[in-house]
């Protein structure tokens, strides 16, 4: 039975993946512009490829390509992206082995869970046939995602910046070091967030996948009163966290000497860093976009700009460590929690960041499953890019709206993800305490 | 009179003064033959109010049409239009002039920007302009900010007589005082070349007073003579142009701004007995020969391009900024001397790097980083690198991958 659902199951995955490939190709070859690539909630100043093909036109007339603060990104991209002129084509092919990564990353996953339950003995007592396959329905969630699609069709590079993390994820899951080392390096080269998955990254390397408490085994086989080591969820152990430093660190200088090779006339990495952290960190554009942060520096006095800026990095900043120790045996869950805080607090953030904590959110079916407030987020989603380009043409096309009209939806949409984390997180919390009561023997808790 | 002291040290005292003066105009003179021709502007003015005078207005609009389409932008433009006839409640073409009366033409299109407009059209701003001296406040784009390279071009039309051109229907230019203008406009170095063309009743008196060097001016009548409006339009009821100006229009319709067409074939194009008037021109101030000066000196802006020889490389690149320097400063150096000139500076460039090249090889033994050094310098070689290291980094991360597995 299962194995005819199996069948089932794949041969619909590859439809569906198929379906999403083919209307990608059907939008980005459209007879009529679409316009995706003006739209502020798909190209911000760090992803627009206009900028890109600014900055590649001045690299060939020997100029910097920061020159003229129109290109803030990774001279590595110049090199790569600007001679193609389908930039699109790129982006399908990244959206596609982005999505074949999240699902062998889904598998294994998935594969470590019921690992876990079956050395816990619970099998019988959760429905594991009920089990989605978690993998697929992340990989569809993330190509079928409206997000994905705009921001694949929209010329932006948030689909190269997406699969580089989860590259990075991939390889710390199925324990290729060297892989998640590059993962992680260019992540964090291409934008400056990704910097903080290497706590998850870490952790992932040192214990091994998602599993629940170390405390549920001991108590289980403490209750069995047989310690067997064998089940017992292996250490953390130091060796793979100082190969994957050794490797992050090769790759880093691998990816800094090509950059200082082709900016050498131009500043040198110096330059490099001052355009394109240091843009990301001084918020020097306030074009608006869907994040919050735009609106507010809009307004602040420059006496007090430099507080401010400390004070909304340090706000993604402080959250980084309770999360690391609450959530320290869910590794792949604290890279989606701080995957969705960055998407939301970051200083130029666009759609093709939530289609990436969304996609990533797949994998966590099984476990989520009782979470609060689903249909609401939903609903919510939907209702939010639905009115945020119409505030938005309101505002500038017509006229007869303000400033005010979109940095409501923007926060409205703030709002939502807030509400997403903070309700996985407890639901997450909530499927640990019911395997612990599942162990212990008491009722199952009435909160769903 | 015979109130002379003593001739000859009032000779002697004189002639000291007269040396100074004779010397500081040679001094004057000497850096304007040499200054090269920079750019074109060009002062279109229209003299006449009232609805009537419907012509003058389309004159001048058409003439701005002309120098625009010719290529001098609207920066070097400045057009005084004494009156308003587009917008004016007796023109049936609300917003739209016509200089013919088939309306082909919409002269007074989205494009028109005007410096001087109704009231502000008068002798004191007219020569204000010329001569450069305005009131701290008037903004730049009601300013003629030309310089010793520049060929103006100043077109008047209006009604006019024996010396003088009426401005407004209330003042009149005179023709000594638009050849002391002229003759400020030299001092101060504000033209290296004008053409005056005039539109107006015998208006080749117009300039009978100026004596300045390198100015060229042209009437469409001569004393005695009127000139005579082209036809009458009878659905927007006045004469729509001038024949002078419209035999003018006629030999440029023709043009664009690939034509060569020499000043010589434009004024020989005017037939006295289609305008019936004599168009007169002066060109014993003017040095050049008429069949050798382009009529896009003045009513276009064609500059001269230069030919060069050599491809520009990616190692000249750097330096050729240099190269368009130095050679825009000397426009008038013969062709033959530039691409020696070129030629020259590539030399310069290939004996800089071959006693590099030679130095590193015989240090090769020694620091074969230094050459490699020298090799990363070449801009091609630094973009093929990149490349190499980009596209180098898949098979790196597969091995690695492998072989840590």
């Amino acid at each position: 039975m299962e194995k005819v659902k199996k069948k089932i199951g794949s041969f619909s995955f590859w439809n569906w993946v198929t379906a999403s490939i083919i209307f990608r190709l059907i939008l980005i070859y459209f007879p009529k512009n679409l316009n995706l690539s003006s739209r502020p909630e798909v190209s911000t100043p760090l992803t627009s490829f206009r900028r890109l093909a600014e900055g590649y036109w001045l690299k060939q007339s020997f100029m910097s390509p920061y020159a003229g603060s129109m290109y803030h990104g990774s001279p590595l991209l110049l090199s790569l992206l600007g001679p193609l002129t389908i930039n699109s084509l790129v982006s399908v092919i990244a959206d596609v082995v982005s999505a074949m990564l999240i699902r062998a990353t889904g598998q294994n996953l998935r594969l470590a869970y019921l690992r876990s339950l079956e050395s816990l003995d619970l099998v019988k007592q959760i429905e594991v046939s009920e089990f989605l396959f978690s993998g697929d329905i992340a990989a569809l969630i993330y190509l079928c995602n409206p997000f994905t699609i705009v921001a694949c069709v929209g010329l932006s590079t948030s689909p190269i910046e997406n699969m580089a993390v989860i590259l990075c994820l991939y390889g710390a899951c199925s324990r290729l070091i060297p892989l998640a080392a590059f993962g992680w390096v260019i992540a964090t080269h291409l934008s400056l967030y990704p910097a903080i998955l290497i706590i998850p990254v870490i952790f992932l390397l040192g214990c091994g996948p998602d599993s629940p408490p170390r405390k549920l085994f001991l108590q289980r086989h403490q209750q069995k009163e047989v310690l067997n080591q064998s089940k017992l969820p292996p250490r953390f152990s130091w060796g793979p966290v100082i190969h994957f430093a050794f490797w992050a660190f090769l790759w880093s200088v691998y990816v800094l000497v090509l950059c200082g090779i082709s900016l050498k006339q131009f500043g040198g990495l110096w330059e490099m860093f001052k355009s394109t952290y240091g843009f990301i960190l001084t918020v020097e554009d306030l074009s608006p976009n869907i994040g919050v942060l735009w609106y507010f520096f809009a307004e602040v006095f420059e006496f007090f700009r430099n507080f401010f800026l400390i004070v909304f990095h340090v706000n993604i900043l402080f959250m980084i460590l309770p999360l690391a120790i609450r959530l320290r045996h869910r590794p792949c869950y604290l890279a989606f929690v701080y995957v969705a805080i960055c998407s939301m607090l970051k200083s130029y953030p666009s759609v093709g960041d939530s289609a990436l904590y969304l996609g990533l959110l797949g994998w966590f079916v099984n476990e989520l499953a009782d979470m609060q407030f689903s249909l609401f987020l939903f609903c919510g989603y939907v209702g939010v890019s639905l009115l945020s380009p119409v505030m938005h043409n309101l505002w500038i096309w017509r006229g007869t709206g303000n400033a005010n009209f979109y940095f409501a939806t923007a926060m409205v949409y703030a709002c939502l993800q807030i509400v997403l984390v903070v309700e996985g997180v407890s639901a997450m919390l909530n499927h640990d305490r019911k395997l612990r009561n599942l162990i212990t023997g008491k009722p199952q808790d009435a909160k769903s | 009179m015979e109130t002379f002291i003593n001739p000859k040290s009032l000779f002697h005292l004189l002639l000291l003064p007269c040396l100074l003066l004779y010397s500081s105009i040679a001094y004057n003179s000497s850096p304007v033959e040499a200054a090269m021709h920079t750019n074109n502007w060009a002062v279109l003015v229209c003299t006449s109010r009232f609805w009537f005078n419907y012509r003058h207005m389309a004159n001048t609009l058409s003439l701005y049409r002309t120098v625009k389409r010719l290529g001098i932008p609207d920066e070097r433009i400045i057009l005084m239009l004494a009156d308003d006839m587009a917008c004016n409640t007796r023109n049936k073409y609300p917003a739209q002039v016509f200089n013919n009366e088939n309306h082909r033409l919409n002269l007074y299109g989205d494009n028109v920007e005007v410096d001087y407009r109704g009231y502000e059209v008068t002798v004191e701003n007219f020569l204000r302009v010329l001569t450069g001296r305005h009131e701290t406040a008037v903004p730049r784009s009601k300013r003629l900010l030309s310089d010793e390279g520049s060929h103006i071009l100043l077109y008047m039309t209006g009604h006019g007589g024996d010396e003088f051109l009426k401005f407004q229907d209330s003042e009149e230019l005179q023709s000594h005082d638009l050849a002391d203008a002229v003759k400020q406009m030299k001092e101060k170095h504000r033209f290296k070349e004008l053409l005056i063309m005039v539109d107006t009743c015998q208006a080749a008196t117009l300039f009978n007073q100026l004596q300045s060097p390198g100015v060229l001016a042209i009437g469409s009548s001569m004393k005695g003579e009127n000139s005579y409006s082209h036809h009458l339009d009878s659905d927007v009821g006045v004469s729509v142009v001038d024949r002078f100006t419209y035999y003018t229009l006629a030999f440029f319709e023709r043009l664009n701004i690939y034509d060569n067409a020499s000043l010589s074939s434009l004024f020989s194009s005017y037939n006295p007995s289609l305008l019936m008037s004599t168009a007169y021109y002066r060109k014993d101030l003017y040095k050049r020969r008429l069949e050798e000066v382009p009529v896009t000196n003045f009513f276009g802006s064609v500059m001269e391009t230069i030919h060069t020889d050599a491809a520009y490389k990616a190692l000249s690149r750097r330096n050729s900024g240099r190269f368009e320097d130095e050679m825009s400063l000397d426009q008038s150096v013969h062709h033959i001397k530039r691409r020696m000139l070129i030629k020259v500076n590539d030399g310069d460039e290939i004996h800089d790097i071959n006693p590099e090249l030679l130095q590193g090889e015989e240090g090769a033994s020694k620091c074969p980083w230094s050459t490699f050094r020298k090799k990363f310098q070449k801009a091609e070689n630094v973009d093929s690198l990149l490349n190499y290291g980009l596209v180098a980094m898949i098979p790196l991360l597969v091995i690695s991958t492998w072989l840590v597995q």
